[in-house]
């Protein structure tokens, strides 16, 4: 008989749980709320200023320094350097780029032997995309291999770079994405990476990360209220809770 | 809130302009009263003696009955508005037997018995080092401790734990599932036990902050994990210096980012639609520049000519801004005569508007200090005011397009919205869920991150 009661008293836990409805909140009161929080114009200023800098637009963050009279939150001509590395990447200058870094601050490529192998490797690829074999294979062996010997992976690396060589047609050959511009992108992401976290900067701007977070507080909130959202970031419209 | 119907229907509210003493909010956090002493009060009195400077206490008895256990709580319950909170105790003297307990209970706690041997109590007991929630019997929860151990116990809002610490290192965490305040309790039961409590006046043994760094970064890389839009930041940035007019920049940025993103008609079909925004931009881009040089007549001068229906209400809060900001210039410029001069002409009308009484108030305070710039009122000569004024001018601009279909769009750019829309949904969160974590402080945020990774 007891066991009854249990059971009986399990399913009507279960029922409440079911209808416990989330909390509805109107789009007037929530209008409210949002005209409660104050948003202070610097700290948005700040947060623009952080995106133009981290990303790169040296140009326009010098514009919104007068246009705003915001301060950036690093030196603008270090922008210039990184830029100047990151574009000679794209371009494939390496031998270019390694020596900027070098003129920038020593201890990056010192401290990061993956990133100086990736430097190496796109020069390698360079040397191959330009036809010069010779050169190619010379490189390979004076100054990749000994690394390749000290790591696994890199050997992987330059074991896949130097196959490159074996192909006429490199356009259909397996590692063909290796000529590719993406390639070149990707190196240089890692090194524009690399010259802000020695400038002991963030390397990703915020203003990503907060709209993740609004992403990811809506999303909370879902679990106990009905209220606005906004469901499309690009035009912040609060769109009516459906009921 | 004030409803200052300007032409054009947009309604400048000046607190939405944070105009006046500029508070900062972030204080908010600290107003929850915080443990700093053993409350001698509700303390079962008999069996324990707590020291003059109440964060002592030692066992005076010789009774060693279940029932009377020397409790004694702090003075107020652990507060909620944080991700962790912490406090500990130092084994002074073990006693005859070591059964000292640390742990948290509620108000309506028998005060004679353990932490953790009643209903929605904690307690982690150092003679059997067992944890004790609310039954007779203990769970294996850690250690033992005993004379010249640091204890701690901690509550985390972010994983509704609670957890306990020895000698600086984490013994283990129990789920918690009493809702509703809980006071850090401290329980001595045999002959000469002696404790004592560590509310925060002291440094703690444990690490609280990178624990409670820690749990930050757990959410953290929760949230980094989501994925975004394409290029969503990038519109965002580019559609906040349209909206407030920052035409240089914007031209350099879109010359920038040309081979980078897709041209702007794609992006309209996408949903970013920026006609409005381009409205009048080569007039506002030269409206702000005059204010945020103080060159106010010239900025009247031009809003004469290109707006004027902006203008025109004299009594209106855009005229309101713009004659205290000229008022303020001349005080900042030590021209105090012409300043007198010119609150009688301009200032003087605005004195029976109750929404700009305070703001009033201030700028005519300026004239009372030989050096405004370290009274009270000094925040008004700060280059914030003038931005103020710039971006109320240049939301009345944007307010008179005709194309115009939301009138509340002028006032506040989509990062605006976005952040107010974060902001609001984590304190709501937070509200319902017994007010317990941290809220988002854009501040914080900003500040953060400075050579931490």
């Amino acid at each position: 008989m007891s066991l009854f009661w249990i059971v009986m008293g399990q399913l009507a836990a279960a029922d409440e749980e079911m209808s416990t409805s989330k909390k509805v909140i109107t789009r007037e009161e929530w209008e409210k709320k949002l005209n409660d929080v104050k948003v202070k114009k610097e700290d948005m200023n700040k947060l623009v200023m952080n995106f133009l800098v981290t990303e790169g637009y040296v140009e326009a963050a010098e514009k919104f320094r007068m246009e705003s009279g915001t301060e950036p939150d690093i030196d603008l001509a270090t922008i210039t350097d990184r830029m100047a590395v990151k574009k000679a990447v794209q371009c494939g200058n390496v031998e270019d780029a390694i020596e900027k870094v070098n003129d920038l601050n020593p201890e990056i490529l010192d401290t990061n032997p993956q990133l100086f192998f990736h430097l190496q490797q796109q020069r390698l690829i360079e040397l191959i995309r330009n036809g010069k074999v010779e050169e190619a294979l010379e490189f390979a062996q004076e100054e990749l291999a000994p690394r390749g010997e000290e790591n696994q992976s890199f050997l992987e690396e330059l074991e896949r770079t130097v196959a490159l060589l074996a192909f006429e047609d490199v356009s259909n050959c397996p590692v063909g994405e290796l000529l590719d511009i993406s390639q070149r992108l990707k190196t240089a992401s890692e090194v524009n990476a690399a010259i802000l976290t020695s400038q002991s900067h963030e390397k990703d701007p915020k203003l990503p990360s907060l709209l993740k977070m609004l992403i990811w507080a809506q999303n909370q909130l879902d679990e106990k209220a009905v209220y606005p959202r906004i469901n499309n970031l690009s035009t912040a419209a609060l769109e009516d809770p459906a009921i | 809130m004030v409803n200052n119907q300007d032409s054009g229907g947009c309604c400048i509210d000046l607190s939405q302009f944070g105009a006046g003493r500029g508070g900062d909010d972030i204080d908010m956090e600290d107003e929850e009263e915080v443990p700093r002493y053993l409350n001698t009060i509700n303390s079962s009195g008999g069996f324990l003696m707590v020291s003059t400077d109440k964060l002592s206490v030692q066992y005076t008895n010789v009774n060693l009955h279940g029932h009377d256990v020397g409790v004694v709580q702090a003075n107020c319950p652990a507060p909620v508005r944080r991700v962790v909170y912490y406090f500990e105790i130092f084994v002074k003297n073990a006693g005859a037997k070591g059964q000292i307990a640390i742990g948290f209970t509620t108000e309506q706690f028998k005060m004679r018995r353990q932490p953790g041997w009643e209903a929605s109590s904690y307690g982690y007991h150092g003679d059997d080092g067992l944890l004790y929630r609310g039954q007779g019997k203990g769970e294996a929860f850690g250690p033992t401790f005993t004379s010249g151990d640091t204890i701690g116990g901690g509550i985390n809002y972010a994983s509704q734990e609670l957890f306990f610490t020895k000698n600086g290192k984490l013994v283990g965490t129990v789920y918690k599932d009493v809702k509703g305040p809980l006071f850090p309790t401290v329980a001595v039961h045999s002959q000469n036990e002696e404790v004592n409590v560590n509310f925060g006046q002291q440094p703690f043994v444990f690490d609280i902050e990178a624990f409670a760094l820690e749990e930050r970064l757990k959410q953290q890389m929760m949230i980094e994990k989501i994925s975004l839009p394409l290029h969503v930041s990038h519109w965002i940035v580019r559609s906040y210096l349209l909206h407030y007019g920052y035409q240089d920049t914007l031209n350099s940025f879109d010359m920038a980012s040309k081979s980078t993103l897709p041209p702007i008609p794609v992006a309209q079909e996408n949903g970013f639609n920026e006609q409005g925004e381009m409205y009048a931009l080569g007039h506002r881009r030269i409206l702000r520049q005059l204010i945020r040089s103080g060159d106010v007549d010239s900025a009247f001068g031009k809003l004469r000519d290109w707006y004027p229906q902006i203008v025109q209400n004299d009594t209106s809060t855009i005229c309101f801004l713009l004659h205290s900001q000229k008022f303020i210039e001349l005080v900042r410029a030590g021209e105090l005569e012409q300043a007198v001069k010119y609150a009688r002409a301009e200032l003087a009308k605005f004195f029976g508007i109750k929404p700009l009484a305070t703001l009033l108030q201030d700028c005519i305070a300026l004239l009372a200090y030989e050096e405004p710039v370290k009274s009270s009122v000094g925040y008004l000569l700060d280059a914030t005011q003038r931005e103020v004024v710039a971006d109320a001018v240049n939301a009345m601009v944007l307010s008179t397009n005709p194309n115009m279909k939301d009138s509340q769009n002028c006032l506040h750019s989509y990062l605006e919205k976005l952040l107010r829309q974060l902001t609001a949904c984590c304190l709501e969160r937070r509200s319902l869920n017994g007010d317990q974590g941290e809220a988002f402080h854009l501040h914080r945020v900003l500040q953060s991150g400075k050579g931490e990774k």
